[in-house]
């Protein structure tokens, strides 16, 4: 079985690409992209430790996963609605165009 | 079982938006009332659930209990946080009737308040991490709805979407810590981590949970280089909306910090390098850096809205004073100023927005002068003001007062200094607004009338509340004595309820 240093590493390289994705990408919808990367490395963190701890798995690093996700895919909607009332008003999805509120 | 208060939000977030179907159909106003109603409801439930806590702990599993499933573990410091939301809901409520009665789609307005305010109380009473992520995010995706919610303007929208990506950013900064404490506890229970995260070594690995705890509550507390979020996010909400934000939603963001910090690492503080030094210096630095921006940043508005904003952001930082202080005076100076926190600053944008909505403009050049024209409003939003500047005979003295005190007596004087250099600094921009609200008018203002009185109540309700804190606040500091005892001397006491319900 692989160490749980392992998989540690993939999530924080998983972070580091959610954080490049959101500070780096103008589109709107890579920018939810980058949350949805950022959360699945901290599900992927709950998998890992939920092997961690008795000799089968822990139930309950899955449960807050499953439940994760889906409160993930909630924000998501909400984010994607924001987008399109966005581009309503904006005609674009470049978040570099978000920019009429100041100080 | 769920604690009876919860339930009944959550029950009448969902009734309400039948209530609001109904009323698009008949043309009554049922929700309002039927909202109203069930937040007075939740305040009786609370009464009747701190009467049962009476100083201790009571707790509520859900299924199997502890170890595994989730619960709620409700002490003093929930019943004092729940009373401020829920109370602050009514009055925001009340005051919406007339506020948004322009508006479309009240239905989902009313639904998602409650249900806003049932994550609110929800975080507040849970007892482990699980319980209080899904409330936390039921009340973060209902505000984020809330900011959005008039989409035919392009701000809202604007704020809305930078809020969602940095909030959401701060929920998975909150699930990593959670992830972390997990791996080294094997447990998501506060209590049974503040068991045993002693047992377990990596001091290291405790410090970056840490760390991913305070971004993440950090980021909905508006702790400063987080906070960028807030001042458009706040301002362009409808004003009910800002003032349970302002007033409720980022101290529940503290909260969620202070509960972390107080039960599970500060107990567990001798596993780090520099111990309990540590975490005092990193809040206290933050502490700083949060009330100079945010006062600073203050001083450049020109919107009143915004204005209001970044000085919430500089009262989040003379809060986190008293976290820094790290000892029971201090938190009960903290627990107090979210408590009139809530009240003034919850006051003071619900009187810009009757200005607002009587009005339709923010700007403080335009609205020069409406003071004369809109006396009892004027004096709402003075009594607020004042308060918030910490003016002798205000609530938000005595909270500030004990605030600045606590912090000589933890052994950071520097704290004290910079508060109250702060405190007064803020004057410099709350008593222009002032001045320029009841100078001569340089528009005509002949045709604004008094805002109505649906929105005068709670206002005048809140107003009589700050000075009666500010003249007699023995109730008030005995109430957020309670609260600050039970994460500090009692903790023992929210410990134990937890390890005998495991083991019997």
């Amino acid at each position: 079985m692989l160490s749980t240093y392992v998989y540690l590493m993939f999530a924080f390289a998983l972070v580091f690409i959610g954080l490049y994705c959101l500070s780096a990408k103008r589109n709107m919808i890579r920018m939810l992209f980058g949350v949805e990367i950022l959360l699945n490395a901290a599900n992927l963190c709950f998998i890992a430790f939920s092997s961690r701890w008795s000799p089968h798995v822990d139930a309950l690093g899955h449960a807050v996963a499953i439940m994760s996700i889906i409160i993930g895919g909630c924000v998501i909607a909400v984010g994607l609605s924001m987008i399109l009332n966005a581009y309503r008003h904006y005609k674009t999805l470049d978040v570099k165009e978000l920019r009429r509120l100041r100080w | 079982m769920f604690p009876a208060t919860l339930l009944t939000l959550m029950a009448g977030s969902v009734a309400a938006a039948f209530f609001g179907l109904l009323d698009e159909r008949v043309g009554s106003r049922s929700k309002e009332v039927f909202s109203s109603i069930i937040l007075a409801i939740a305040l009786y439930t609370l009464y009747n659930l701190y009467v049962s806590v009476d100083g201790g702990v009571v707790v509520f599993t859900i299924g199997a209990g502890p170890p595994l499933a989730a619960c709620f573990e409700v002490d003093a410091l929930s019943i004092f946080m729940a009373a401020c939301t829920v109370f602050l809901a009514l009055l925001c409520t009340v005051y919406s009737a007339r506020y948004m009665e322009h508006d479309t789609r009240l239905a989902e307005y009313y639904s998602l308040l409650l249900s806003m305010t049932a994550g609110m109380v929800g975080v507040a009473f849970a007892g482990d991490m699980f319980t209080l992520f899904v409330f936390w995010e039921l009340m973060c995706i209902s505000s984020y709805v809330l900011v959005a919610f008039r989409k035919e303007r392009w701000a809202p929208i604007e704020a809305g979407f930078k809020y969602l990506i940095m909030s959401a950013i701060g929920a998975t900064m909150i699930l990593f810590g959670m992830a972390f404490l997990y791996g080294m506890t094997g447990t998501l229970n506060f209590a049974q981590m503040s068991e045993t995260l002693s047992e377990v070594g990596g001091g290291f690995w405790v410090l970056v949970a840490f760390a991913a705890l305070f971004i993440g509550f950090g980021i909905k507390a508006a702790v400063v280089p987080m906070h960028t979020w807030l001042p458009d996010a706040h301002p362009e909400a409808p004003s009910p909306i800002s003032a349970m934000l302002s007033g409720m939603v980022i101290e529940t963001g503290l909260y969620g910090f202070i509960r972390l910090l107080y039960v599970v690492f500060i107990p567990n503080a001798a596993m780090v390098d520099g111990g309990l030094a540590t975490f005092k210096v990193t809040v206290g630095f933050f502490a700083a850096v949060t009330m100079i921006v945010g006062n600073v940043m203050a001083l450049l508005q020109k919107d009143i809205k915004r204005l209001l904003a970044y000085s919430s952001i500089a009262q989040i930082g003379y809060m986190l004073i008293g976290v820094a202080a790290a000892t029971e005076f201090g938190l009960r100076g903290c627990f107090l100023h979210v408590l009139n926190h809530s009240l003034m600053k919850g006051l003071a944008f619900l009187a810009a927005g009757a200005i607002v909505h009587q009005l339709g403009t923010r700007n403080l050049d335009e609205i020069k002068g409406v003071g004369k024209r809109m006396p009892i409003t004027m004096m709402a939003l003075t009594i607020a003001v004042l308060g918030l500047g910490g003016v002798p005979g205000t609530a938000g003295f005595i909270s500030k007062f004990i605030l600045f005190a606590s912090a000589v007596g933890a052994g950071m004087p520097i704290l004290t200094v910079l508060g109250v250099l702060n405190s007064a600094f803020s004057m410099a921009y709350y008593l222009p607004m002032l001045k320029n609200l009841v100078t001569t008018p340089t528009r005509d203002f002949s045709q604004v009338k008094e805002a109505p009185a649906s929105m005068l109540v709670p206002m005048c309700i809140m107003a009589a509340l700050i000075i009666l804190i500010g003249i007699y606040p023995a109730p008030a500091v005995q109430f957020a004595h309670m609260a600050s005892e039970a994460v500090t001397t009692k903790l023992s006491t929210y410990i134990e309820a937890i390890v005998r319900a495991v083991l019997g």
